[in-house]
């Protein structure tokens, strides 16, 4: 009796190392070793501001990265989102400009901010809410239903702007939100949002059912039925997540600079795709975690900067994400082929 | 088909054949309605190439040469999905062809070369394609988006700085030929380019269905284990196709280069959205095995129709939402008539 | 009953036409398979004479698809030879074995839905010139090979406008004219309706007219003795005998030869059986099933025992919600909602058919397999306690027997008894009052299959209920109180265990034998 007591407890004691936490580890010595060589090689990269801008200039592209990550964990795409921030951005701005503009671009609603924001949020949760139906309901691969619903985000927001930007005739509390700065720093709002909205995330990640049935559905969506678990319901509530975080980034960027922009957020649902894959999300789903993520933002962002850095032009960018997201891809095939051998 | 066929006792009924037809047919009347919607809206507008209405003949040219890219690839691509793969690089392949077909070109090779050469490089995008997902087995999604971010580098690094795209000037001139292929007419007043587009169709269907590779493509896709099971080499002709995709690719991008007389390296951005648009809106399934090349010719006439036919109607800035809209639409077609399909 | 063919190569009555017995269609040559603690395949030597249906039966573990592997080059034997037409034959896959003239039907179907009927039988195989498809013999052949076995079917058509039984068909025909001599079949009337079972046995027959040999692997004796001109009866991995129909007395001793022992693992009555029904199921019926009735009684083992394709797993998934079912189904009195969530919230739980694609994540490591059914218990306001899941995965662990060292170790990393056990522990973690299981030892050993019945008995003592699916007589027998036997989606008896139960009545019921099949 007292021998199996001891076997239960060591076996429950047992916290060995997950190959989640494994990849995460190399990842975070591979942002490591680039920082160190980039300090090394580039001039002047090595600065306590720059290191801090490394971050904070990727405060968007990081909080898409959690809805992006989570949705692939759970085994779906969701490119949407780049289109989302430009919707949402838009839609605040045209709802919050006062009604009696010179001209059809600088005439709106006139309604008040706040409410210009939640119905500019309510915007992309519809964006959000098509995904869901076509993924969950009609079967459509994630991929294809999201390239859709990012030029239908995006086109709604061309027509609004009429292909360009609006700017005029906002009501000055609309600028607060994005410029506001805290604790006498240069830390932004939207900053202490991203980090508030990671540690939330980790949390949810490791520590809840919600994050738990995200990782069962992705691992076995057959399994998972069979276990009880409601797949539709959990990956519409993952789709209207990411939709809502790329909502608040397009407000948050449309007040920062007091304009509502339809080409602001191009390519950045590309770049948080791209930062998950180099933090180590696998698109099959079931493997990957937001803080490998982050520190996949930190090596894009280190890469990139360095390069600028290295007078290299800065379309030198794209190739060098497409080297970095192949070498992530294959080293983590490669290191978990070994460490399982 | 063979004279040996014996009597056909149990055909499908009525009802089946009816949605056959319709499956079979759909797309071309939604061509003659997209072109009977436009020749009937508001006719004025339609100057803006020059008078006349929708089915004028120079409009109707006009919409042609610019579609040459679109219809060049849209084969290509449809054989490509039917096979179960797909390749987002499409468009960056694209622009980085026409950025080396005209940097060919203004620095003084003639046309002929030129043009073989921009070939061979689609050829080796598409080669490069392959052998990450055939060889190195990376998801096609993901492979294709690495070579999409690799080739758009490329052509960027391509054209030198302060510059957004190879073009006359600063001493160098593109040569006087270099229009004449997207855009001087050679025959019913149409460019080479688009006869290109159409020889490049016409192969592609008799591959379809009259070689081993559309025979292979549609087995790759439809039941991969059988497929393997029967000797056949799918990664072979996955590998293949991701090279004729490329080759359409430089051929779309010299079309492209050549209409609007420069090298642009973004000129192909989005093509891959429109792509997939247009192979699904000719009834291409997204899990393989369905799908006919001259659909998706059909498929991307409406879709350039539209875009263009709209260009008259509504300002530019409605393209994306339309093409969005009809992505979405298409997508969800498309699930209606596969699940009837199962259900029968 | 057509007289069955002379079929045992070697016997006297086998003289070909110069004096010498002909060469037989395949042999094999102490053929044997090892796998690690088991040897499948043991020692097995036989031959099969040419242009007979030669058939092949055994319980569910005897041999036969390991046997079936072996011959098809899906698996390399341990040692012993095999021969094709007195050649030697090695197949490294099943694409070598084609080649080498040895054709399978699987179970699930290797035809492209997409392609038309003709571009199907050739497929593979066609003749090119530049790439250009080239009309050959081999087209007109194939036509002629598929029109003369059913000519109701039309060559232009698409295959996925064909129903399952004339895709088989299709797939014959493909076999047949591509030279194959053995054409081996994997229970191909599985999902077949009574006619479509009729018109493939005509097929067959005259498959056997054109030099074709086929090995059919069926578990229906009827079908056997209506088709086969031999069979070859495998037990335990070993072969027992081979003999020409005509000289095997019936079906009990074709059973006796199966079963090889009258004596099963004895049930012991369990004094925790009452007769409160738990679960009372009224008219249950889908695609697969016709009006099943039944109910199950708290603390009660009961088993549904029949073949592959008689609607075991149908019930299993209606009962469980995974599946739709007309028909009433009351558990604990009230009307079950029906989804696998709200039939977990009921305490009904599932171990699924198949483990792997079904049952466990596979990616994922013990802990969060064993929790999955019950995070509920494991959480406070959707936060996990994360030491009491560890402590309950440890536990299960344990009192499981389940071998690993580590709580965090992958689930495909473990041996498919242990996975097992992981399904069952996920499901006794559910804390359910019925317990399913569906195929509950099947790839298991020896030894983790006598422990998974003691977790049975143990749970059913406790007063839970348990249903076990299984097409193994000897678990069934030994394990269940009440075993409902099941043929073609029908309940077919009820039959209370006991020491006098009648094996050859149940192997009579569930194989159709009761029935009239094909002539």
């Amino acid at each position: 009796m007292t021998t199996s007591r001891k076997t239960v407890e060591t076996l429950s004691n047992d916290r060995r190392m997950s190959d989640e936490t494994f990849i995460t580890l190399l990842v975070a010595s591979a942002a490591v070793g680039v920082f160190v060589l980039a300090s090394a090689v580039v001039p002047n990269f090595f600065q306590p501001l720059n290191m801090l801008n490394l971050v904070t200039n990727n405060w968007a592209v990081i909080s898409l990265g959690i809805g992006v990550t989570f949705l692939l964990v759970s085994g779906n795409f969701d490119l949407s989102v780049g289109g989302n921030v430009a919707l949402a951005g838009v839609l605040a701005v045209w709802l919050a400009q006062s009604a009696d503009g010179a001209h059809a671009l600088s005439t709106g609603f006139g309604l008040p901010t706040t409410l210009a924001i939640l119905l500019a949020l309510c915007g992309a949760l519809a964006i959000g809410g098509l995904n869901a139906f076509f993924v969950v309901r009609l079967r459509v691969p994630s991929i294809i239903v999201t390239l859709g619903t990012m030029m239908l985000a995006r086109g709604i927001a061309r027509v609004i702007t009429q292909g360009s930007q609006r700017n005029t005739n906002l009501p000055d509390d609309f600028g607060v939100l994005g410029n506001l700065t805290l604790f006498d720093t240069a830390v932004k709002l939207p900053v202490v949002l991203m980090a508030a909205l990671l540690v939330v995330a980790i949390v949810v990640e490791k520590k809840t059912v919600f994050g738990r049935l995200t990782y069962l559905i992705g691992a076995n969506p057959v399994a998972a039925r069979l276990s009880g678990v409601d797949k539709a319901r959990h990956v519409t509530y993952l789709y209207l997540f990411s939709a809502a975080i790329a909502g608040a980034v397009g407000i948050l960027l449309a007040s920062e600079f007091k304009s509502g922009f339809s080409n602001r957020g191009m390519l950045m649902e590309f770049d948080a795709l791209v930062i998950s894959l180099l933090g180590g999300v696998a698109i099959a789903g079931g493997f990957g975690s937001v803080v490998g993520m982050v520190f996949g933002a930190l090596i894009l962002a280190v890469v990139t900067s360095a390069a600028t850095g290295l007078v290299l032009s800065p379309d030198w960018q794209f190739i060098l994400k497409a080297v970095a997201v192949f070498c992530a891809v294959t080293t983590q095939t490669w290191a978990l082929a070994r460490r399982h051998r | 088909m063979s004279e040996s066929s014996p009597a056909i006792p149990n055909r499908p009924a009525c009802g089946p054949r009816i949605a056959q037809f319709l499956r079979t047919y759909y797309i071309y009347f939604v061509l003659l309605l997209v072109v009977a919607v436009l020749s009937m809206a508001n006719l004025d507008r339609f100057d803006l190439f020059e008078r006349g209405n929708f089915l004028n003949p120079n409009n109707i040219i006009n919409i042609l040469r610019v579609s040459a890219p679109l219809l060049t690839l849209a084969g290509a691509f449809t054989l490509l999905m039917v096979s179960g793969y797909i390749d987002l690089s499409v468009g960056s392949a694209m622009g980085l062809s026409a950025v080396v077909y005209a940097l060919l070109a203004i620095n003084g090779v003639p046309f002929l070369p030129a043009f073989a050469m921009t070939i061979m490089v689609g050829a080796m995008l598409g080669a490069i394609n392959a052998l990450l997902v055939v060889r190195l087995r990376i998801t096609p999604v993901i492979a294709t988006l690495i070579t999409l971010s690799l080739f758009k580098g490329l052509a960027l690094l391509l054209v030198e700085d302060g510059v957004s795209a190879i073009k006359s000037g600063g001493g160098r001139s593109m040569p006087a030929w270099f229009n004449d292929y997207g855009r001087e007419g050679v025959l019913l007043g149409l460019p080479m380019a688009f006869w290109v587009a159409v020889l490049v169709t016409i192969a592609l269907i008799v591959a379809q269905s009259r070689t081993l590779l559309g025979k292979y493509a549609a087995a790759t896709g439809g039941n991969p284990t059988a497929a393997k099971l029967s000797g056949i080499n799918t990664g072979g002709i996955v590998a293949l196709l991701y090279v004729i995709v490329g080759i359409t690719a430089a051929l779309a991008g010299i079309a492209r280069s050549s209409f609007m007389s420069l090298g642009d390296p973004l000129s192909g951005d989005g093509m891959e959205l429109t792509a997939i648009l247009v192979v699904l809106l000719g009834g291409t399934a997204f899990s393989g095995g369905e799908g006919k090349v001259l659909r998706s010719f059909v498929g991307a006439l409406i879709i350039m129709a539209l875009t263009v036919g709209m260009l008259t109607l509504v300002p530019a800035y409605y393209q994306t939402l339309v093409l969005g809209t009809a992505l979405l639409a298409a997508a969800a077609s498309n699930h209606l008539v596969s699940r009837k399909e199962t259900a029968s | 009953m057509a007289k069955p063919r002379d079929a045992v190569s070697g016997s006297t009555k086998g003289i070909g036409v110069n004096g010498h017995p002909p060469t037989p269609a395949l042999s094999v040559e102490g053929l044997t398979k090892d796998y690690p603690g088991v040897r499948a395949v043991d020692n097995v030597s036989f031959s099969i004479a040419r242009n007979t249906v030669h058939c092949l039966v055994g319980e569910n573990g005897a041999g036969k698809s390991t046997l079936v592997k072996m011959l098809t080059g899906a698996l390399r034997p341990t040692s012993g030879t095999m021969t094709v037409r007195g050649a030697a034959y090695a197949p490294g896959s099943p694409h070598d074995a084609r080649q080498g003239g040895i054709a399978t039907l699987f179970q699930e179907l290797h035809v492209v839905d997409q392609l038309t009927v003709q571009e199907n039988l050739t497929l593979g195989m066609e003749r090119s010139r530049f790439g250009f498809l080239v009309k050959s013999d081999l087209d007109r052949r194939a036509v002629q090979t598929l029109a003369a076995i059913e000519p109701s079917i039309d060559p232009t058509m698409r295959v996925s406008a064909l129903s399952v039984a004339q895709k088989q068909i299709v797939e014959i025909a493909r076999a047949a004219s591509s030279g194959a001599s053995v054409i081996i079949m994997d229970e191909p009337t599985a999902a077949l309706s009574e006619r479509e079972v009729e018109r493939l046995f005509a097929v067959i027959r005259r498959l056997r007219e054109t030099d074709v040999t086929v090995i059919y692997i069926s578990h229906k004796l009827d079908e056997i003795f209506a088709l086969g001109d031999a069979v070859t009866v495998l037990r335990d991995g070993r072969h027992i005998a081979t003999k020409s129909l005509s000289d095997v007395a019936g079906q009990p001793e074709l059973i006796e030869m199966m079963i090889g022992r009258s004596v099963f693992q004895t049930y012991v009555p369990r004094p925790s059986v009452t007769d409160e029904a738990v679960l009372t199921a009224q008219g249950l019926t889908n695609h697969r099933l016709k009006s099943v009735s039944f109910h199950i009684n708290r603390g009660e083992i009961v088993g549904f025992y029949g073949l592959v394709g008689s609607g075991k797993t149908e019930i299993a998934r209606a009962l469980f919600g995974a599946d739709t079912v007309s028909g009433s189904i009351r558990f604990k009195g009230k009307p079950v909602e029906r989804s696998p969530k709200a039939a977990i919230r009921s305490g009904i739980a599932l171990v699924p058919e198949e483990r792997r694609t079904q049952g466990l994540f596979t990616s994922l490591t013990l802990r969060p397999n064993i929790s999955v059914m019950n995070t509920r218990r494991l959480s406070t306001h959707g936060m996990l306690r994360s030491a009491d899941e560890r402590a309950v995965a440890a536990e299960y662990v344990h009192k499981l027997r389940i071998a690993t060292n580590s709580i965090e170790k992958y689930a495909e990393k473990l041996s498919g008894g242990n996975q097992q056990k992981v399904v069952i522990a996920k499901c006794l973690f559910a804390d359910a009052d019925l317990l399913l299981l569906d195929e509950p030892t099947r790839g298991v050993d020896v030894g983790a299959k006598t422990e998974i019945y003691d977790i049975i008995r143990e749970l059913a003592d406790k007063g839970r209920s348990v249903a076990v699916f299984s097409s193994e007589l000897e678990e069934v027998l030994g394990l269940c109180d009440r075993i409902f036997l099941l043929f073609a989606g029908t309940l077919e008896a009820e039959i209370v265990n006991g020491p006098d139960v009648d094996v050859s009545h149940i192997l009579h019921v569930v194989t159709g034998s009761g029935r009239s099949v094909a002539p």
